[in-house]
């Protein structure tokens, strides 16, 4: 017995079927799936991208001010900035210290927020709201995928940033304060 | 070895449905009104198609069941991703692309495949059954009892044609490590062949 001959087993090899009938219709498994509505573009893969591009835009927004160091007359802080508590999908809850610190801060905002410019205070605001946005659609996410671990992390991640924004707007008017005592 | 050159009845071999009755034109309208959500063209494109898909998951997973499972899972997946096929490639390969992605995926998340794994290391010093229905068919049961990576690697490369650069990007491994998959998977072929008897 001779060693089995690579061309002959290459040749061998292209001569098996390529196209094979399956013994049954696998059209009506996935008919239930063409015939359900298309699925949302939104998917945790979005929901992620989303949450970075947001996360980033809100810290450049603060860095920028930071370093711009604009500041103007204090005025009345536009309402519309309202935080709501996220259900964080159907089975998770944040923590009590955690939730704390946020309500906390959140509190604060409106205080801190009245020391900046208007257009930095815009700034701060939709950036914020749109950082809002994204947890809420990540927490969305989670509602249809609440075992995506990866979801998870990110809304935790989000949550995170939120509040290191805050804090971070905080930090900013007390420089503007100590400024302003100058 | 001359008679595994032999086709013979196989298994594989009971309904060859090539679907050449209908033409390239007839495949590009289903995809564009499968585009635009239409079930039935999405249908047409189904029975046109199957018979590639499955015969590639099947050879891949070595599993009837599995095959069945990966194929239902390509097609959702290709209905779900249909807008972004651009016609780069043809419709097939682009299919293709998408059941090898559902088989390794699947893999990925199944328990069962290293079971199987584990199986064929514990037989394989057992020689195949010699066939009493045809070479081929003992060909195919010594590609079934491949390792994995040497499986999907000789199935891609010697039986669908798919070049190594081709066969890795589908896998996601570099174009070497497709070869030395394939150097693999021929000498474990070998082997398993000559506990049948087959000789050059």
């Amino acid at each position: 017995m001779t060693e089995l001959n690579d061309d002959k087993l290459a040749a061998a090899a292209r001569r098996l079927p390529t196209e094979i009938s399956p013994e049954r219709d696998l059209w009506p498994g996935i008919a239930e799936a063409v015939h359900a509505p298309r699925r949302a573009l939104w998917t945790p893969m979005f929901a992620q991208a989303a949450a970075i591009v947001l996360l980033i835009g809100a810290s450049s927004a603060v860095t920028y001010v930071a370093v711009s160091g604009q500041q103007g007359p204090v005025t009345q802080v536009a309402p519309e900035l309202v935080f709501e508590q996220t259900a964080f999908g159907s089975r998770y809850n944040v923590g009590p210290g955690f939730q704390n610190a946020r309500d906390e801060l959140v509190a604060q905002l409106d205080l801190e927020l009245a020391r900046l410019s208007p257009q930095t205070r815009a700034e701060i605001a939709a950036n914020l709201e749109v950082l809002h946005e994204a947890i809420l659609d990540i927490d969305e996410a989670l509602v249809r995928d609440p075992d995506n671990l990866m979801l998870q992390a990110k809304l935790v991640k989000a949550y995170r940033e939120e509040l290191s924004v805050l804090r971070r707007v905080g930090g900013l008017t007390r420089n503007v304060m100590m400024r302003n005592d100058i | 070895m001359s008679a595994l050159l032999t086709e013979n009845s196989s298994d594989y071999s009971r309904t060859m449905v090539t679907a050449t009755s209908h033409g390239a034109a007839d495949e590009a309208a289903w995809i564009r009104r499968a585009k635009r959500s239409d079930a039935r063209a999405f249908e047409s494109l189904y029975r046109l198609h199957v018979d590639k898909v499955y015969g590639l998951c099947l050879r891949m997973t070595g599993n009837v069941s599995e095959a069945e499972d990966c194929t239902q899972d390509a097609f959702i997946q290709a209905w779900n991703k249909l807008q972004k096929f651009r016609g780069d490639s043809a419709f097939a390969t682009w299919l293709h692309r998408i059941a090898v992605n559902t088989v390794l995926g699947r893999i990925r998340s199944s328990q069962r495949e290293r079971d199987r794994i584990q199986a064929v290391a514990d037989t394989s010093s057992t020689p195949l059954a010699l066939g009493d229905v045809g070479e081929l068919r003992d060909l195919s049961e010594a590609i079934d009892r491949l390792p994995a990576g040497a499986r999907h690697v000789f199935v891609l490369h010697a039986v669908y044609g798919y070049s190594h650069k081709e066969a890795g990007s589908m896998l996601g491994i570099a174009t070497g490590t497709s070869k030395a998959q394939l150097h693999r998977a021929r000498r474990l072929l070998a082997q398993q062949l000559k506990q049948q008897g087959f000789e050059a």
